[in-house]
């Protein structure tokens, strides 16, 4: 019980204490493979027929449902190898890394304004999210339902590297005064 | 929060290009600070205090919202 305590105090010096962020040099290379994959992403979920192009595979699943049944609950598997297409798992699998990385990385003259900015960014991008989110909530209903919560696994993160972007132009375009 | 940052920097001789490199922040900043849209945290607050070398309220100065 006393180790536990030292290592929770031990964590929350680091997360208080360093500042983390990934190296600027990442940023280049992470925001093109965030931008490709998102955009890919988004294209296999909106147009149907990039279904065909579906990479079939036997996957690890927690749990899983099979398809359907005529029992609604006959077909669920724990802890077992299922048949899946995955082509949306590897986009995930870029698509939430790297986004963060690139969300996450040092600007270029990374400073304590730019530090002050990132964190009002980081605040606004999650009420905005949550508002839409609860708007999705309480006027989308049924299957379309699914829609939103798949927007949800990255609108936080999309919101906040917008508006971040935007922000960081804004300050690095200020007209000169001397 | 006031400052007289930019009056510092005219008697020192500095543009902000050069104030910035001199305590390691983006000139967008010390025009944000100088703008007062921008508080700077005691340690850069102290940076700057001990460059024109002057009390920090010789330089900051509370105003009557703070």
């Amino acid at each position: 019980m006393e180790n536990f305590f030292y290592i929770c105090l031990y964590l929350n010096f680091i997360i208080m204490k360093t500042n983390f962020l990934f190296p600027y040099r990442l940023k280049y290379v992470s925001g093109i493979l965030f931008a490709v994959s998102f955009i890919l992403f988004s294209v296999l979920y909106i147009f149907d027929k990039f279904s065909e192009f579906e990479i079939k595979a036997r996957v690890f699943a927690i749990f899983g449902d099979t398809g359907l049944s005529e029992n609604l609950f006959g077909n669920n598997v724990y802890f077992n190898w299922i048949e899946n297409a995955v082509t949306d798992e590897i986009l995930m699998l870029f698509v939430i890394p790297f986004g963060i990385i690139y969300a996450f990385s040092k600007e270029k003259h990374e400073d304590e304004m730019v530090a002050a900015i990132r964190m009002r960014s980081l605040a606004w991008a999650t009420i905005i999210n949550y508002t839409i989110l609860l708007f999705g909530y309480l006027f989308i209903y049924g299957f379309a339902f699914l829609n939103v919560l798949i927007a949800a696994m990255v609108s936080q993160l999309l919101i906040f590297i917008i508006l971040f972007r935007y922000k960081i132009y804004r300050f690095y375009t200020i007209v000169h005064e001397e | 929060m006031k400052n007289n940052i930019k009056i510092e920097r005219a008697i020192h001789n500095l543009t902000q290009q050069e104030l910035a490199n001199k305590i390691d922040v983006s000139r967008q900043t010390i025009n944000a600070m100088e703008a007062g849209k921008y508080v700077p945290s005691t340690v850069l607050a102290l940076k700057v205090s001990k460059l024109f070398g002057k009390p920090v309220n010789d330089i900051f100065e509370l105003e009557a919202g703070d």
